[in-house]
């Protein structure tokens, strides 16, 4: 298996229509070309930002196969394949390999929290209905506290050749140098990826990629501390990382819908959550406005699409 | 001004006789070892210290035996946390009267106090004395009980004497959230974190840690913080993996684990008060096993 480091990743937004709620693949279209010329290495789609699991099957597809085409020789896509059901996931795996992604990303099955040997065969199986580069995604806060420990990542190394990398949203530092221990040992070539934007300790740790909601905010920013990471220029990147940090914390109460309440401000409507998300009511919205507009790191941001 | 809360800092485990009565001049001997192989600093009794399986009077008495020992050399905090707080309150004016440099101190356990709980405490120790106080932070001991970075700035902007916090969510937010409220209203505020994890921290504005195993590899302790201040990443990297595989070695029934690899250093320091179990002779084979593997035995000082 080829080694596959995605290097900075942006996890777009999906936007829908108003008042009917289906996706506005126009506008997506334009998303992702905003996306690709600021600063995106890579695409994940439609990863939990981009309301995946608000989404139905022929959806995600339709999805990963415009982000495909869109994307071109340009930037490589990842399709993001969690489900419950095991065969549901290996299922929409292989049709993202046929559409052309470069690699998956799967999480632990969602409301299941299945015991460790169960999750093993899970990503097992899913893994399998691929020949492409697969990544688990360690995300405790977003899966009920279901996570994956380094032990169940090192068996999984044993078992699938082509398990290339763990995308941590746990931040948990533990778990992050146990599991870069391991795969030293084992494979060379793994990767470590950023779940989220605090970036600096896990890239200390020998994180190389990061998944980055908050690109559709502030590409800039983020592609600034990306770089300085990937360059090892860690007490240079301190600064843009507690920028970073600020944003992530102006927009984490919301979720996705202060996401997409942000990225307005920022002149990128994509317009609400669909249900059972709610968008922010007219208070918030407007603190989340005052707020970002306090940021001065945003300044060289860019405004529109 | 730079804090004098930094680098590697090393809290000795007490040392007990066989009927698990304290055992004074071991005491004293190992305080001599930690600061002539470098520590930086000492800091007694902490968990590690079986804090909570000693009685106040013993806890006063070794604090007395520590600030006379260290004599000055380096900087001697008291670990000051004890399930009542009015324990905490008169160990923490002992310590002032007896001459410590500081005193550390977790949130209140068992009550799963709130924020304003949390502040509360905080003040009443903080004002109680002069000395220096820092705080220390573990969530996921406490049953999720932790110092926001929105507390940690009230206390600092109210308290003069509250100057550093032992961060150990081990968490990259957390540590975050808390170093980039604190360091902006207190450049030298003492960001440190627990068991040496310092790869992931002296980026983001970490000065030190407390350490776990410096008793058996104070050499690795020094170096892997030379490497995180130095900018030397991958060695950095290569070190605090190693050091990491110790913490997996020793958290397992800590600190007894961590005694039974004393006495494969040539340190040997007792049993360990109940519950906490004693390591039994298989169990010490298995730590220096893996402590031969790890190239610790070799590259680390052997007895006193």
């Amino acid at each position: 298996m080829m080694p596959f480091q995605p290097g900075l990743v942006h996890t777009p937004l999906t936007p829908f229509r108003a008042g009917v709620g289906r996706i506005d693949f126009d506008l997506y279209g334009r998303m992702l070309e905003f996306h690709l010329r600021h600063g995106a290495q890579a695409l994940a789609v439609p990863m939990h930002a981009g309301e995946s699991v608000s989404l139905t099957d022929d959806e995600r597809r339709a999805l990963i196969k415009l982000a495909v085409e869109s994307a071109g020789k340009r930037a490589p896509v990842i399709a993001h394949v969690s489900d419950s059901g095991t065969g549901i996931a290996a299922a929409l795996a292989r049709a993202a390999q046929e559409a052309g992604a470069a690699a998956i990303v799967t999480t632990t099955p969602y409301y299941w929290t299945p015991p460790p040997s169960m999750v093993l065969q899970h990503f097992v199986e899913i893994g399998s209905a691929v020949d492409i580069p697969f990544f688990v995604l360690n995300a405790p806060e977003d899966m009920a506290g279901s996570k994956i420990s380094a032990d169940l990542a090192l068996k999984l190394m044993e078992k699938r050749p082509n398990f290339a990398g763990v995308v941590d949203s746990s931040l948990d530092w533990q778990f992050m140098i146990e599991l870069m221990t391991d795969a030293a040992r084992v494979r060379p070539n793994f990767a470590l990826l950023a779940g989220g934007e605090l970036l600096v300790s896990a890239a200390a740790i020998g994180a190389r990629g990061l998944f980055s909601p908050l690109a559709v905010i502030a590409p800039t920013l983020m592609r600034r501390l990306f770089d300085l990471c990937a360059a090892q220029k860690l007490f240079e990147a301190r600064i843009l990382q507690e920028d970073a940090a600020a944003l992530r914390q102006i927009v984490k109460p919301g979720g996705v819908a202060a996401l997409k309440a942000a990225a307005r401000v920022m002149g990128r409507d994509c317009g609400i959550p669909r249900s059972p998300l709610l968008p922010l009511d007219a208070a918030a919205e407007k603190t989340l406005t005052a707020a970002i507009g306090q940021l001065t790191a945003l300044a060289d941001e860019p405004r529109g699409w | 001004m730079q804090n004098k809360f930094r680098g590697v800092m090393q809290s000795p485990v007490t040392p007990l006789k066989d009927d698990f009565s304290l055992d004074l001049p071991t005491f004293e001997r190992l305080l001599d070892f930690h600061v002539r192989a470098g520590a930086p600093a000492i800091s007694w009794p902490h968990h590690k210290g079986e804090s909570l399986n000693l009685t106040i009077p013993e806890r006063k008495l070794f604090a007395e035996a520590a600030v006379k020992v260290v004599n000055g050399r380096v900087p001697v905090t008291i670990h000051v946390s004890a399930l009542a707080v009015e324990d905490t309150m008169a160990l923490a004016r002992h310590a002032q009267d007896i001459g410590a440099d500081g005193i550390l101190a977790i949130t209140p356990y068992f009550w799963t106090p709130t924020l304003e709980g949390i502040e509360a405490y905080f003040v009443r120790l903080c004002t109680s004395i002069d000395l220096p106080v820092l705080s220390y932070n573990s969530p996921s001991y406490l049953n999720g009980v932790e110092i926001t970075g929105d507390l940690m700035a009230h206390l600092i902007e109210t308290l003069p004497n509250f100057v550093g916090v032992k961060e150990a969510s081990f968490n990259s937010e957390k540590f975050l959230e808390i170093s980039r409220a604190a360091l902006a209203l207190r450049p030298n505020f003492a960001m440190l974190t627990g068991v040496e994890f310092l790869l992931p921290s002296v980026p983001l504005g970490g000065v030190g840690s407390y350490s776990a195993a410096g008793s058996i590899c104070p050499n690795l302790c020094t170096e892997l913080f030379d490497s995180c201040t130095s900018g030397e990443w991958a060695r950095a990297r290569e070190l605090q993996f190693k050091m990491t595989r110790l913490w997996h070695l020793f958290k397992d029934q800590y600190p007894s684990s961590l005694k039974g690899g004393m006495v494969i250093m040539g340190r040997p320091v007792g049993p360990t008060r109940a519950p906490l179990p004693t390591a039994t002779p298989e169990r010490q084979a298995y730590i220096r096993a893996q402590l031969e593997d790890l190239g610790v035995i070799a590259s680390e000082p052997h007895g006193w």
